[in-house]
């Protein structure tokens, strides 16, 4: 009887442990597949198991296994921390480099360099391969540049005479001024759309920046500068209203300029009757123009299971995105590879704008700081209402500068006693 | 006599227990260290006693200090406008629906109930489009001008009207239960002593159903300290962080972008469990008082 009993509950105690065991990562120590995880949810994703499955088809000795992982960025901490199911591969944003390799939990790409000679900085567009390099050291390899652009409704341009904005390739904030108390009601210059990249282009544009020698820089005289020019576009009643869809209101043809991200053409090219082109970013310069850019890049986690072959396996894999990457364009995106943006076939879609010549590739700008996510962060909370007039730009600046160096802080001396 | 051993009683509540320890117990044990230690969720903790606290609590120049203060009054607003509708209104119907004369009760009660069974995500996606100034019903059919996420008190509005919709059926069901299990003859009596219904519901109804009534109330509120979906998706914090609760500043320090700041994020997360563990506590103790 009592073995009986004995024998339930070992039974239990064997199932629960199983499903619990089950939450592990059982594929990662496969010799024969590359673990590669994304954080590409939605289309994105779809069109990165197309470029895997093709991969595949080509019958390579390692397999990729795409592994769609939404909070990626979380569950790498805790993989890492573990050590156990570190992914073989995976695609990081290229604001997190410097900080994963401050840690010391990137592996360099020096052997996948090694196994496939073409994977080298002259291929890739200069930005995308730069955001992988910290101090000489190659870290990761790009896909991508996605980036902050802005498309325009020509029907719109035309009607309300606007089409020599776009001469010079330069929108500027005095030219979207000059549309004042011309617009019918209802119709807007712009929209808020990424108004945060918006505002991060501008202070490239003014010549400033947000670092000086790794300290943060948001509460600066540019900064305001930028702010203050944007703010008269919302003043002067030219942007769409706080809290409007001003993204659906671009795509409803009631908006002349929508500052969105390149991976939005193919969601606009959807909307019938919406006759729309793409250029770039406005300015409060007349002299620059900038796109904030990102860039998803291919990196490697430490992982001492990662064995010499599937090094080789990823090399093989990261030369045939190389050369075939063009589905990606279908997303949207800029492949960062030279040899499928200069394709003719890269023509055909509308991001190609960004590529045609060195100024354009010049504008796609990709912040490499150190404390960016930090300084984005402080951004996405704070810069509506300094545009929307809510709150004073000088107490909203300081507010901004004071949780980025706070957050600096914390981080830092968490980091130190780590001895890392 | 040597007493016999007995699993069952282990065998019956074991899975459960490991269960507890495993996703409660010890994660709740390590919060509560993480939260006397700077981490990065990567490295190794680095303990550094009370420091995150008195950051918290007494550094007022410090960003943690604000967002810890400005998410807990957010919450504690939350709190105080969605609990008490989402008990009485709960009982208010129950009470109507236990009427003789009322027909369809299942139906209205499905009704009722259907909405909490849908996720927060996909409900707040609804109410966003039907706050919406230019597709919604707001605007449209009731001729609503106003952006309702980026104005107040219109943010707290749609927030405060997503979270009752979705939370009346649950404790609707507890309290029919519990009326259905009240003795007929005492309303029987109640009636042949000349009680109306507004006595009857106060004097038997409410006495009846004293446990259950204590029980949503703990719960409810306990739930609505730690709400998040709802801000994040209706308003993401606006405008100036007047909707920004507790939980969202928890949850961008430690798994926002950049490095982690998961020491100061636990350090919140426990001083406000023990605001919840006092709040529970006092009105269990209140409500209990008073039915003694």
């Amino acid at each position: 009887m009592l073995k009986k009993k004995l024998g339930a509950l070992i039974t239990g105690i064997a199932v629960a442990a199983t499903v619990l065991a089950g939450c592990g990562n059982s594929n990662a120590g496969d010799p024969k597949t590359i673990t590669f995880w994304t954080p590409l949810t939605g289309e994105d994703g779809a069109y990165m198991d197309n470029l895997v499955k093709e991969y595949n088809a080509t019958n390579p000795d390692i397999k990729v296994k795409h592994v769609v992982t939404a909070d990626m960025y979380t569950k790498i901490s805790t993989v890492l921390s573990s050590g156990k199911g570190v992914p073989d591969l995976a695609i990081i944003h290229a604001d997190r480099v410097p900080g994963y390799v401050k840690q010391n939990q990137l592996e360099n790409m020096s052997t996948v360099m090694q196994a496939q000679p073409e994977l080298k900085e002259d291929n890739y567009l200069p930005q995308a391969w730069g955001a992988g390099n910290i101090d000489g050291t190659q870290y990761t390899v790009p896909l991508d540049i996605h980036s902050n652009v802005m498309y325009y409704n020509k029907d719109l341009l035309k009607k309300y005479d606007a089409e020599s904005f776009l001469d010079d390739g330069n929108v500027t904030v005095d030219e979207l001024l000059s549309l004042k108390g011309k617009l019918a009601e209802g119709d807007f210059a712009v929209n808020d759309a990424l108004l945060s990249w918006v505002m991060l282009a501008q202070v490239q544009n003014l010549g400033g920046d947000i670092q000086q020698d790794g300290k943060p820089t948001v509460n600066t005289d540019i900064i305001k500068t930028a702010i203050e020019d944007v703010k008269q576009v919302n003043d002067a009643g030219l942007m769409t209203p706080f809290g409007e869809d001003g993204y659906l209101m671009f795509q409803s043809g009631n908006v002349l300029f929508s500052t969105d991200g390149t991976w939005s053409s193919t969601a606009h090219a959807s909307v019938e009757g919406l006759n729309f082109g793409v250029t770039n970013v406005y300015s409060v310069s007349p002299d620059k123009f900038t796109n904030r850019a990102s860039s998803h890049l291919f990196a490697m986690f430490n992982n001492e299971k990662r064995s010499d072959e599937k090094e080789q396996g990823v090399a093989a894999f990261l030369e045939f995105i190389r050369e075939n990457s063009i589905e990606w364009a279908k997303a949207g995106q800029i492949p960062a590879s030279k040899e499928v943006v200069e394709s003719p076939d890269f023509k055909n879609y509308m991001q190609s704008f960004f590529t045609t010549d060195e100024k354009e590739i010049e504008s796609l700008y990709i912040y490499t700081y150190e404390y960016y996510p930090y300084v984005a962060e402080a951004f996405d909370t704070y810069i509506n209402d300094l545009v929307r007039g809510n709150t004073p730009i000088d107490e909203g600046l300081q507010t901004m500068q004071k949780t980025v160096e706070d957050k600096i802080a914390e981080a830092n001396s968490g980091a130190k006693t780590d001895g890392k | 006599m040597k007493k016999k051993l007995n699993l069952a009683p282990a065998f019956f509540v074991g899975p459960h227990l490991i269960l507890f320890l495993v996703f409660v117990v010890i994660p709740t044990v390590y919060g509560i260290y993480a939260s006397f230690t700077q981490w990065n969720l990567s490295g190794a903790p680095n303990w550094v006693g009370f420091a995150n606290y008195h950051t918290i609590l007494f550094d007022t120049s410090s960003t943690f200090h604000n967002q810890f203060f400005n998410g807990l009054k957010n919450t504690l607003l939350f709190v105080l406008l969605t609990v008490p509708p989402l008990i009485i209104l709960p009982l208010m119907i129950a009470v109507a629906l236990s009427h003789k004369k009322v027909k369809g009760k299942t139906f209205i009660q499905s009704v009722l109930y259907v909405p909490g069974l849908i996720s927060i995500s996909a409900a707040a996606l609804i109410f966003t489009l039907i706050f919406n100034k230019q597709l919604g019903i707001t605007g449209n059919v009731f001729g609503s001008t106003v952006a309702w996420a980026t104005h107040q008190p219109y943010a707290w509005i749609t927030i405060i009207v997503l979270t009752i919709w979705g939370g009346i059926g649950g404790n609707m069901i507890i309290y029919r239960a519990s009326i259905s299990g009240v003795a007929e003859e005492l309303y029987e009596s109640a009636e042949l002593d000349g009680a109306g219904p507004i006595r009857k519901f106060f004097s038997i109804t409410l006495p009846s159903i004293n446990f259950p009534l204590i029980y949503t109330f703990v719960m409810t509120t306990a739930g609505a300290f730690n709400v998040f979906g709802q801000p994040l998706m209706m308003t993401d914090g606006g405008p100036q962080q007047s909707t920004a609760v507790l939980m969202m500043y928890i949850r961008q320090l430690a798994f926002g972008s950049g490095e982690s700041i998961a020491g100061m994020a636990s350090a919140m997360a426990v001083l406000l469990g023990l605001v919840i563990l006092v709040i529970s506590a006092l009105q269990y103790y209140v409500m209990n008082r008073n039915t003694n």
